[in-house]
């Protein structure tokens, strides 16, 4: 029997964990939308039984330990599909400024014409033609000759404009990819630090519930620069590797990122130990060398291509011709591709200096020009035998394919990322009305452990009483 | 499936940005009338756009230049029926004047030359709208027909100094027209000569020139055995030239029609690619909007409502 005393000990034991009951859902409502948390529980048990005449009498309640509710594969499926999005995340955001540079955007420019592109290239490059097949109708006329060297300006213009603000999106992916690398570092060092306090933690037989959650946050941000695949470990480390090299083994950090220009200013990502270049198959850094080196390079090689098959082309027709001094041998187009394509300056100047005609001092004839012209439709052999307006759009569509499937990969990924999301919600997530219920039932028995000690109080008195009277 | 509230407010918030999104699209589709805009809404038609622009911009380039012709073959054929009814007359002087003895009557012929050489002079230095000699051929520079008179200011002979090339200009994929003639051409090859060919024996000015002297000198044999029949020739080189300008004028009609129903045609087909159907679009707008309140409605009533609003 465990006697007056032995009771009033249990009432306090009761009463103690209540209260670590009471501030463990305390600490789940303070979690409740942190979406990194996994709902914590207190690990109660009976307290060993007294040996008693009548066998083992009850000892009351004692806590255990502090666990929480965490599903490991859940974490590991949501780190995946965190990569996934985020890669396809930084080729959409590059992808689509690549898109507004190029400035191909249909619009209708009033409710009688047709919808059409008015600004970007592939208008630029109707409008030069077109001023080539209008000059003859008066071949000596200083307007049409000045309209089409504007429009060999404009052409030239938004090439360079272009390819420098394709240039400018690489430069930004390059800074970009260093920043990331730096900051994935950052983690991997982060994680090993965790796993030094969370082996100390279950060493000394506490619990590291709240260091497991902080972890779980750094891999999951870790995850969103480079695909990552962890090993959990015994001592409740978990080692982490990056395309297959393993960057934390348990409290170390072993090997790390490293953001490297080969010196064409294209930064290639290898780990820095060994030097070799490192698989990345999901992640922002991954998305953003895919955007880099896949469709943005594409289309500033289809650019260059196209501004440069555009310079032989018209140069090898305008030098032949003859300006209105009966001079020739001129180039129109200046440069070698979409960079640095200009238009000569003299003829800039000097609109009569354009060759338009087929033999010098024939002010009346404009052969070259209507040459000229012809090139807007016929097929380029420099451009596997399209025209330049059908290679450019060709060009145009190809990029929007690629940022069409990215969308539609991002909006699936999305949605897995949203299921799993929930799914953890729902084995670790925190309910209000749970925590409320139990907050009731955990005042209750604290009401009713006092009213124990109360009633123990009340019997020890009556006993001390009995004694003194 | 046990339901937290992060899960609850976090599928909440997906829901209503994926509503919010569909709405943003949908809007866009009604406000500017178009389902595709960027390369991303859909490559292809992109792609067709492109290309259709470009086909209508060198459509519309021929329609320009299917006027510009149009407006120089007027003038030409204009010219031309002046220089064919000076031809005329100067062939009818040629008859009256056959068998006539009289010096003065002959004299009074040889004035009226005269003065038809003077105007066919201003007619073969003709100009289109743009100040282009009609029947200079490409060289263009100066005035392609020079008279040199005599004392008493009677032409003796014209230089031709315009050239035998066309300037050709393009009205539809593959063909190229020109409403320019060369004045002269001795070549025996190429364009014709409006006023000189050697292959047909036409030649206005010396003829006529030739036809003044006769009058003046009252060789009126010369003007029935040569001038005469020489006059026949440059007629009938007029009449050719004449019947050259009706079907250039019929050609560039009929280029005209086709160049209108492509155009029409190509708009067509990117007003059909690109155009939203707005009774859908509204539709399906209103669809969203539907959803999106009764997601708003039903989210912030569940998230309002705990066990704690029940707790005392």
């Amino acid at each position: 029997m465990l006697g007056l005393f032995g009771t009033l000990d249990m009432g306090a034991r009761s009463l103690g964990v209540q209260q670590e009951e009471m501030s463990v859902a305390g600490q789940n409502l303070a979690n409740v939308s942190n979406t990194a948390y996994a709902e914590e529980q207190l690990d109660i048990s009976e307290s060993a039984p007294v040996e008693t005449m009548a066998g083992g009498e009850g000892g009351g309640v004692q806590v255990n330990s502090i666990s929480s509710s965490r599903d490991p594969l859940l974490d590991i499926q949501i780190q995946a599909e965190g990569s996934a999005s985020a890669s396809l995340t930084a080729q959409q955001s590059s992808l689509q400024n690549a898109e507004a540079y190029l400035d191909e955007q249909i619009s209708a420019s009033s409710s009688s014409t047709a919808p059409d592109s008015a600004n970007g290239l592939a208008s630029n490059l109707s409008n030069l033609f077109g001023a080539f097949q209008a000059l003859p109708n008066d071949p000596s006329s200083s307007s049409l000759r000045g309209n089409a060297v504007t429009y060999a300006q404009q052409v030239a213009q938004q090439f360079n404009q272009v390819s420098s603000q394709l240039s400018t999106v690489q430069g930004n992916l390059n800074t970009s990819i260093k920043n990331d690398v730096a900051s994935s570092n950052q983690d991997l060092s982060d994680i090993a630090t965790l796993n030094v306090q969370i082996a100390a933690a279950q060493n000394s037989g506490g619990g590291a519930a709240q260091l497991v959650d902080q972890r779980e946050q750094i891999l999951e941000n870790l995850s969103g620069y480079a695909n990552i695949s962890t090993t959990a470990q015994s001592n409740g480390t978990v080692d982490v590797s990056i395309g297959g090299v393993t960057m934390v083994s348990g409290g170390a950090v072993a090997d790390t990122l490293q953001a490297v220009d080969p010196g064409n200013g294209n930064v290639q990502v290898r780990e820095a130990n060994g030097g070799q270049a490192v698989t990345l198959t999901g992640g922002s850094i991954e998305g953003e060398l895919t955007a880099r080196d896949g469709a943005l390079a594409d289309l500033q090689n289809g650019l260059n291509t196209l501004a440069s098959s555009l310079i032989t082309s018209v140069n090898g027709i305008y030098s032949k011709g003859y300006d209105e001094y009966g001079n020739t041998g001129q180039n129109l187009f200046t440069g070698s591709s979409a960079s640095d394509i200009g238009v000569n300056t003299n003829v800039v100047k000097d609109p009569k200096q354009f060759q338009a005609a087929g033999a010098a001092g024939d002010s009346g004839d404009s052969s070259v020009a209507l040459a000229l012209g012809d090139l807007g439709s016929q097929n380029v052999p420099g451009l596997n035998g399209q025209t330049f307006s059908g290679y450019y759009a060709n060009t145009v569509s190809n990029l929007g394919y690629s940022i069409a499937t990215v969308n539609e990969k991002l909006d699936n990924s999305q949605t897995v990322t949203q299921m799993l999301t929930n799914e953890r919600a729902s084995t670790s997530g925190v309910s209000v009305d749970t925590e409320m219920t139990n907050l009731i039932q955990y005042q209750k028995a604290y009401e009713a452990s006092a009213e124990l000690i109360s009633t123990l109080n009340q019997m020890l008195q009556t006993a001390v009483q009995m004694k003194s009277s | 499936m046990n339901v937290t509230n992060s899960a609850f407010s976090s599928n909440f918030l997906y829901q209503i940005q994926k509503l919010e999104s569909q709405q943003s699209t949908l809007q866009n589709e009604a406000a500017t009338g178009l389902k595709v805009s960027s390369p991303e809404d859909n490559p292809g038609v992109m792609n067709d756009v492109l290309k259709l622009q470009t086909q209508a911009s060198a459509n519309t380039q021929y329609q320009s230049n299917i006027t510009a012709v149009q407006n120089s073959a007027n003038t030409a054929s204009d010219a031309l029926n002046s220089l064919q009814t000076l031809v005329e007359q100067a062939g009818e002087i040629a008859t009256n004047a056959v068998g006539v003895t009289s010096s003065t009557q002959l004299s009074t012929y040889a004035t009226q030359v005269g003065q038809l050489i003077q105007q066919a002079l201003q007619i073969a230095n003709s100009q289109d709208a743009n100040n282009n000699y009609l029947f200079g051929g490409t060289a263009n520079g100066a005035a392609p027909f020079t008279a040199a008179t005599d004392a008493s200011g009677n032409a003796t002979a014209v230089t031709y100094n315009g050239n035998t090339s066309v300037n050709q200009i393009k009205i539809a994929p593959g063909l190229t027209v020109t409403a320019q003639s060369p004045g002269e051409n001795s070549t025996g090859s190429g364009a014709e000569g409006v006023f000189a060919d050697s292959r047909t024996g036409a030649d206005v000015f010396s003829h006529l020139i030739a036809l003044q002297q006769d009058l003046a000198s009252g060789n009126t044999s010369a003007i029935s055995s040569t001038d005469q029949p020489n006059l026949h020739k440059d007629e009938d080189n007029v009449v050719t030239q004449i019947g050259g300008n009706a079907v250039l004028q019929s050609t560039l009609e009929a280029a005209g029609n086709v160049a209108s129903q492509n155009g029409t045609s190509i708009d067509t087909q990117m007003s059909n690619d690109t155009n939203a159907d707005l009774a859908t679009t509204l539709t399906q707008l209103s669809q969203a909007q539907t959803a999106y309140q009764a997601a708003l409605e039903s989210g912030t009533m569940v998230m309002n409502t705990t066990l704690l609003n029940y707790l005392q």
